[in-house]
């Protein structure tokens, strides 16, 4: 059918659109001299060198990781009891739970970064990691909440029941029949937050400071002023990372079916 | 366990989350209201300021017009796409969807940037253009609103598309069946029978895609400059610039409460918990 074949041709070009522009960092990251030309007359890995050599780019790629890592282990120890204590909750209580948690969702990143750069300019804690932490993890509960909470929801309370029958005490249901079952739900939320973390630009831009700098906020900056191919290479690490969550997320969460 | 220990159980496992959420996020944000009142000048001054000045409502109308356009493109490409994954091959499904997922991962920074590369004037785009003879010079294709539309519809796409796609999908494909067996043509199909069942997945697509459209703050800042100012870009300038808090914080209210609205207005058509299965 022709139109079949028109509505296919326009997908293809949607989908090529949707991927293709973003990979035109990389090339640029390639280039030899010290602007950007897509793609490149010559090809070099100058400024790759220039990153990974330069300690104020790979403190902003240490301080990016640290505070990933961070923002994942407390987003998930607070989101995963956060979707277990909604699902004991009552249905105002889950209603008002769920607005709650999904609030920073529906709220524009530049309002949370102003209001939370107000806050730690006055507890002073303006270019900490700490703040950065903070932020990170209120920013990725929700998703931690919401895929502990499907997972939650697809579970078969029976056997809970049956675990509880057979003389199981309630930790030990948690720890053997519970915990195994959320596992792809808490570590697709994990790989979320984490990646959440890494790729936040806006409040990040607000918290950090001249010691404390996140990946992104570094090449924020330096894309406003005049920039080399660096800022490409990494614009590449960035996308890498992202690739690599998206691929990890994929196998982790298919494993347990 | 009896009922109290169940909810006082209930109660510990929600507090740690809580408290992020309260110290993180409700506190701050109350904190910013009441900012808004602190002007000098009185009470209301910052308001007045910022809702009686011409240069502020000409922002504001550009931050609606930007996120209303972008969202009406976003649901015009939007819309077929989700629903040729209705029809598509298990295996062509799943690398469409591969493509649509795939840019949520990615940092809305770097996704922006890539546009910044392509659409300046020495960018691929434009040395094609230029030698190919399309136009005799560099088309200018970056720092207006013409870049700022196309990153946004760009970074915007994929969540227009899946709440969408999750509303045709629940479609029984023997509805349209039976319309065209009933001799309607395709458009009439679509108008009568397609559209209004997939109503649900539009309206939840729109007051998503409108409601991120607009806060956003890092596409128009990068692609569209000081010829495309947003709230969004305003409120950086009053916080960075003039550390004005009473406007910024002003402002920042009339962006939330917008915001609030279109979630209001909207939920009176969808659930939340639409909303929240749609997004990834």
């Amino acid at each position: 059918m022709m139109s079949r074949l028109a509505l296919n041709g326009f997908v293809a070009l949607v989908a090529a659109f949707l991927v293709l522009p973003i990979l035109a960092i990389v090339p640029a990251a390639f280039s030899a001299q010290s602007f950007i030309r897509l793609p490149p007359e010559t090809w070099s890995l100058r400024w790759w060198g220039a990153f990974f050599h330069d300690p104020s780019w790979r403190l902003t790629l240490f301080t990016s990781l640290k505070v990933a890592t961070l923002t994942t282990l407390f987003a998930v120890i607070a989101g995963t009891a956060a979707a277990l204590g909604i699902a004991r909750s009552g249905p105002r209580g889950r209603a008002l739970l769920t607005g709650l948690f999904l609030g920073p969702v529906v709220t524009p990143a530049i309002v949370l970064a102003v209001a939370l750069y107000s806050m730690a300019r006055a507890t002073g804690l303006v270019g900490t990691a700490t703040a950065l932490v903070i932020a990170h993890t209120m920013l990725a509960l929700p998703f931690v909440v919401l895929n502990v909470g499907v997972s939650l929801d697809g579970l078969d309370r029976r056997l809970l029941l049956a675990a509880a029958g057979l003389g199981a005490g309630s930790l030990h249901v948690f720890r053997t029949v519970t915990l195994p079952l959320i596992a792809p739900g808490v570590v697709g939320g994990a790989v979320f937050a984490f990646v959440t973390s890494f790729d936040e630009v806006v409040l990040s831009i607000f918290l950090a400071g001249p010691t404390v700098k996140t990946l992104p906020v570094r090449i924020w900056e330096e894309i406003r002023l005049e920039y080399t191919p660096v800022v490409a290479v990494g614009a590449t690490v960035m996308l890498v990372l992202a690739l690599s969550a998206a691929g990890a997320h994929r196998l982790l969460t298919r494993k347990a079916r | 366990m009896n009922a109290v220990g169940y909810r006082l159980g209930a109660a510990a496992l929600l507090a740690p989350a809580v408290l992020i959420a309260v110290l993180a996020f409700l506190v701050p944000l109350a904190r910013l209201l009441g900012l808004s009142f602190s002007a000098r000048a009185g009470p209301f001054a910052a308001y007045a300021q910022l809702l009686g000045d011409d240069i502020y409502a000409r922002v504001f109308a550009n931050t609606f017009v930007i996120a209303l356009v972008v969202t009406v493109v976003a649901l015009v490409i939007a819309f077929p796409v989700a629903f040729a994954l209705t029809r598509l091959s298990r295996t062509w499904r799943g690398v469409v969807f591969a493509c649509v997922l795939l840019p949520l991962w990615i940092s809305v920074l770097v996704r922006t940037f890539s546009w910044m590369l392509l659409l300046e004037r020495n960018g691929p785009i434009n040395r094609f253009v230029v030698a190919s003879g399309l136009a005799p010079e560099p088309l200018s294709l970056l720092f207006n609103h013409t870049a700022v539309l196309i990153g946004m519809v760009h970074v915007l796409l994929p969540y227009a598309v899946l709440p969408i796609y999750a509303a045709l999908v629940r479609i029984d494909p023997g509805l349209l069946r039976a319309s065209e067996g009933l001799g309607a043509s395709g458009l009439t199909t679509f108008r009568r029978v397609l559209l209004p069942l997939s109503l649900s997945g539009v309206a939840t697509a729109a007051t998503f895609t409108f409601l991120l459209a607009l806060g956003f703050f890092v596409t128009p800042a990068l692609l569209g400059g000081a010829s495309s100012l947003t709230l969004s870009m305003l409120i950086d300038g009053f916080v960075s610039d003039r550390l004005d808090w009473p406007l910024a914080a002003a402002a920042s209210v009339v962006l939330l409460t917008a915001a609030l609205a279109v979630v209001v207005v909207a939920g009176r058509f969808i659930s939340v918990g639409a909303i929240a299965k749609g997004h990834p």
